[in-house]
Parts: structure tokens; C-alpha cells; sequence
């Protein structure tokens, strides 16, 4: 099973239950674009036994139940990577850009620096900023999420401020859940309570991911968000808003 | 069945397959690390196989039964003891409550599993009972199971569960004749793991990748659910180039920027960006749950295709299996 190459795509096999589709090998707004199409025409017409797709920056994976799939006569091909894999060359890409998914944009309240942002002070110095211009730059750009991946709800950006672009810590610290942060061009938020290595200039009360929310992530791959700064004393009124259960089921 | 937990031991979570249908979302499949062990111990009583069972790691861990009931026991990481036998594993088991039952240390292995019947009692968390610890989602509240913790069975048995229950129930712990050969299902050398190329295997060099081919392995100490550190020759890149960070599963084998290598396991990440110069044939990851650290490994190169064949051809066992379970109990 060779990866297979049609209509510009590299197909091949990640596991005996998963396809990626590779659309091209650079960071690229238009071609996660594409990605996401892709995937929107892939769930509103899934194959027989399809559950998951995972997209990244510039491939998308599919996962299925080869059982299933290996049934599937109207499939062709004698294994499943051919039958998935024909599957997906044939699919009809959703050519429309969809306007209306491109407008809503996704509104962040984070309270930058002190002890929500421990490296809003470093992050300022290395740029020769002051700690206001690196919170304007911050709250000023519109991002988009690249990739949700590491631990769950992780939202992976781009659009960050060139003049912000900071490398990562040598070596991780702890992190505290809705942590802000900033790894070389991108920023994110860590969902959970973690060891991280990004430069942390702020925290969002918003809870990224709830096990019991539909989907239980807030930011899915594909989605606009800017943030907004908040002083401490609204960051404290939010999270009594927002009381909710921990991370653990019913009973 | 109810059982008080008395000694947790190293590790020890509730799992079941796995939770399938968030890896968009990053949430991991999680799942028990040996699924033939756990699919056996839960085939053995009559369950439905995504039915929750206990992972212990190694030896260690005690609880007594508060209540009677059926249990099975599978998998190399430990013997399941009471005070006076060695019980036997892959077979349903009948216990009287009050029955004290330990985990004595088995050096072949590294992880074993309880079935109960019906399955341990803990709520669906995203559509699956297995614990993901990072997140502190499914399982036990979350977490590990921790001294005086109780748990029970669901009460929703099979007609085949009661079937076998009915025949062993009694005053005195009991089992039938029989049990499942899980030997059958596993290559004679458990020591060999069958790997297929991964999308970056040419970004090394020659050498690197005869070697990975050829020299042995070792799993290093810092090796869990997440993912084993894996010791041995370093391996070179021909081709330099950072990879955007795109999906990974467990089985993917990972090299380092320092040539080192890095198996992922039920727990691992949903993305990764270092190259995968290989991924470890589904029907071989059992044998890698069952490692420890300091054990000794080699890769040995198959295709894609005899991939999905034996995959497919293990899943066709298993359903068997069940078949074959019903059979000596007429029901089904």
C-alpha cells in the first residue's frame, strides 16, 4: 500500500483504522480553507463506518471501523485503505466558502499579566514593549484556529503580531487552565491544569473544554476568535458566573 | 458484586475499548493498553466487550468482595490470588463475599485485567467508562482508584452471564474446566513487533533505518499510558525539515530531534510533529502493553496490507470467540 496520489491529494495509511489525506506541506490560510471544506463535505456525506476526523494544518485523517468497512460492497477495492481511500479521491469538495461560518467571530476575555500572565513581564522585555503596547498588539489582531491537538480543547492560532513572536521555554512549567500563552507565531489557550512551555501573558475564566457541553470544546479548527482584556475583578465575576462542576461525570 | 479496594497499587484504573468520535477535540481513545487480555477476561464471563473492567499495573493492588459474585482475570502483569490459591485467569470465576484477593508480582508481564459480570458500575463520560487522567474524565471520579474505594457491578447481565453464573454459583469459589487459550491469539515470540513503514521513514538515513530494522530496543523508565521511551541506537535524519504538527494514534513510533525514539500508548496525544518513521501493526500492540521497563524488543517490517489482513482476521477471532462461549452454554 503505497500512498496514493490523486487530483493534488497524498492519501496514505496511519494506523489499520485511519486514512490521512495530505493536501500540501506548508501553513497556508487557503489550503486549511480547503481542509475544512473538505472535512464539512466529508461529514454531510460520510462513508459506512467513517466515526472521527482529526484536521491539522495541512492533512486531514479519517477514522474508521475496518470491520465495517471491509463489508461495504458499494465500496471499491479489496482492502479497506483502497476502499476508503477511493472513497475520498471521488468525494465532491464543498466548493462554496461557506460566508456565513467566516463571520461570527469569537469573543476571548483574558486578564493579562500579574498572576493570570507570569510571562507578560518577559514576553514585554524581550520585545523592548512596554507591557500595555504587548496587551494592545495582543487584543487588537483577529485569529484563526490552525488545529485543535495536545490535550483536549487545545486551540493552536495564527495571526499573532509579528512584533510578538516569542520563542518557547526551555523547559515546560506548570500551567493553569484558560492560560494564555505565545510559542513562536502562534498563541493558545490551555484548557486544562498542565505542564506547557509557552509564554503565558494572560488567563480566560471561559471554560475551554466541559465534559458536559456539546461539544464539550469551545473552539473547533476553522474558527475566528479575538480577545479581550478584562481587569481581575470581572475575570472573578465570570468564573462565579460560570461555576461548574469539575471534570468528572454524574454520580 | 460489590469489592472494597484495600491496596491500590501502582496504577490502577477502570477502562473499557476506548472513547471514540473526540480525537477531533483532542481527546485521546484512552482505552485498556491490552485490549486481547481485557476483550478475553470480558468474553470469559458473557459480557458485552465494551463492558468496563480494571486495569491494575503490576503487582500490588488488594480489595476484598463485599458481595458475591462472577469475576475473570486476565492478562501477564499479576497473579490474582485469595489467601489460601492461586487463582486461575482467562475463565469466568465464581466468589463469595468476604474473600480477600491480591496481585502477586508475574515478571512476564506488565498489565492485567477484572472483569466483572456486567461490568463495573462507573458513568459514560463522552461515551466511553475509561479513565483519562490528564483531563480527570471517565473511570473512577477520574482518577485511580485509591484505598477504600468501592465499587460494584451494573446488574445489566447477559442472558450468557447469568447462564454462567447459575452454573458455578455456590458457597466456595468456583470455575469450570475450561478457559480461553489466549496464547492462540499471540505470535510465538512475543519479543518481536511487527511495524509498517510510517509516511516519514525516508527522512532517515540508510543506516538509521536498517538499524531500527535489526538492533534491539529497550523500554526505558519513563514509559506509562501515554507512551514508551524506547533505548537504543540513535537514529539519523537524511532529510531535514520540521513537520507540521498532523493526527497520531497509539502504535505511531516517533523520532525525537535528538534521534530518540517514542511509541504512543492508549493515552497519547491526538497530534504530533515529529517525524514517524514507522507504526506498530494493531494485532502486535497487546504485546507492547504488556512490556516493562529494561524489556527488550525488535521491529520487524510487514506491509500495510498483511497489516489490515491480520487486523481484520483478529477481529474475526474475537467474534468467534464470543460464538464459541455461547455455544458450551446454549444460548445465543
Amino acid at each position: 500500500m503505497e500512498p496514493i496520489t490523486a487530483n493534488d491529494l497524498t492519501l496514505y495509511p496511519i494506523s489499520e483504522c485511519a486514512i490521512t489525506v495530505e493536501f500540501g506541506n506548508t501553513i497556508d490560510e487557503g489550503l486549511m480553507s480547503r481542509i475544512s471544506r473538505f472535512n464539512r463535505a466529508l461529514s454531510q456525506n460520510p462513508f459506512p463506518g467513517m466515526y472521527d476526523t482529526v484536521p491539522a494544518y495541512t492533512t486531514l485523517t479519517v477514522f474508521f471501523d475496518a470491520v465495517q468497512v471491509i463489508r461495504q460492497n458499494d465500496l471499491n477495492g479489496n482492502s479497506c485503505f483502497e476502499k476508503v481511500s477511493g472513497y475520498l479521491e471521488n468525494l465532491k469538495e464543498d466548493d462554496d466558502s461557506a460566508p456565513s461560518s467566516e463571520s461570527e467571530i469569537i469573543s476571548i476575555p483574558v486578564c493579562y499579566g500579574g498572576k493570570f500572565g507570569p510571562d507578560l513581564q518577559y514576553v514585554a522585555e524581550y520585545h523592548n514593549l512596554t507591557v500595555d503596547e504587548v496587551i494592545g498588539l495582543h487584543t487588537d489582531a483577529i485569529y484563526k484556529v490552525y488545529m485543535i491537538g495536545f490535550i483536549p480543547g487545545f486551540a493552536y492560532m495564527g495571526g499573532l503580531n509579528d512584533l510578538l513572536e516569542t520563542p518557547r521555554k526551555d523547559t515546560p512549567q506548570k500551567v493553569l487552565a484558560g492560560a494564555v500563552g505565545i510559542a513562536g507565531k502562534q498563541t493558545g489557550i490551555y484548557p486544562l491544569e498542565t505542564p506547557g512551555g509557552w509564554q503565558v501573558i494572560g488567563q480566560t475564566p471561559l471554560k475551554l473544554f466541559d465534559v458536559h457541553r456539546q461539544p464539550p470544546a469551545l473552539l473547533k479548527a476553522g474558527d475566528r476568535i479575538k480577545f479581550d482584556a478584562i481587569s481581575s475583578k470581572e475575570f472573578k465575576k465570570y468564573q462565579s458566573k460560570n461555576k461548574v462542576a469539575p471534570l468528572v461525570g454524574r454520580g | 458484586m460489590k469489592i472494597t479496594i484495600k491496596k491500590p497499587g501502582l496504577l490502577t484504573t477502570i477502562q473499557d475499548l476506548g472513547r471514540m468520535g473526540y480525537f477531533s477535540q483532542a481527546v485521546p481513545v484512552s482505552g485498556a493498553m491490552d485490549v486481547l487480555s481485557a476483550q478475553i477476561a470480558n468474553k470469559a464471563l458473557g459480557n458485552d466487550e465494551d463492558c468496563a473492567l480494571i486495569e491494575f499495573t503490576q503487582s500490588g493492588a488488594a480489595f476484598i468482595t463485599e458481595s458475591e459474585g462472577l469475576m475473570a482475570f486476565s492478562g501477564d502483569g499479576a497473579y490474582l490470588n485469595t489467601d489460601s490459591q492461586r487463582l486461575p485467569s482467562d475463565r469466568p470465576i465464581f466468589i463469595p463475599a468476604g474473600t480477600n484477593l491480591y496481585l502477586e508480582n508475574n515478571k512476564s508481564g506488565s498489565r492485567s485485567y477484572l472483569a466483572v459480570a456486567g461490568g463495573w458500575d462507573v458513568p459514560e463520560v463522552l461515551g466511553s467508562r475509561s479513565t483519562y487522567l490528564t483531563a480527570k474524565i471517565g473511570g473512577f471520579e477520574g482518577r485511580c482508584l485509591a484505598e477504600n474505594d468501592k465499587l460494584s457491578n451494573t446488574g445489566e447481565l447477559t442472558h450468557l452471564t447469568q447462564s454462567i453464573l447459575d452454573s458455578l454459583k455456590g458457597e466456595t469459589i468456583n470455575y469450570p474446566n475450561w478457559s480461553i487459550a489466549r496464547n492462540l491469539f499471540l505470535p510465538g515470540n512475543q519479543k518481536i513487533i511487527r511495524v509498517m513503514p510510517g509516511r516519514e521513514f525516508n527522512w532517515f538515513d540508510a543506516a538509521s533505518k536498517t538499524a531500527f530494522l535489526t538492533q534491539p530496543y529497550t523500554i526505558g523508565n519513563n514509559s506509562n499510558r501515554m507512551g514508551y521511551h524506547l533505548q537504543g541506537m540513535a537514529l539519523n535524519r537524511a532529510i531535514d525539515g520540521e513537520l507540521l504538527s498532523t493526527a497520531v494514534t497509539p502504535g505511531t513510533i516517533q523520532v525525537t530531534n535528538d534521534g530518540c525514539l517514542i511509541l504512543l500508548m492508549a493515552d497519547c496525544q491526538t497530534t504530533g510533529g515529529y517525524p514517524r518513521i514507522a507504526q506498530v501493526a494493531a494485532v502486535d500492540m497487546p504485546l507492547c502493553a504488556q512490556l516493562k521497563p529494561a524489556d527488550t524488543i525488535n521491529f520487524k517490517e510487514i506491509s500495510w496490507k498483511e497489516a489490515e489482513r491480520l487486523y481484520l482476521q483478529f477481529k474475526f477471532d474475537m467474534h468467534k470467540l464470543s460464538l464459541a462461549v455461547e455455544q458450551k452454554y446454549g444460548v445465543g
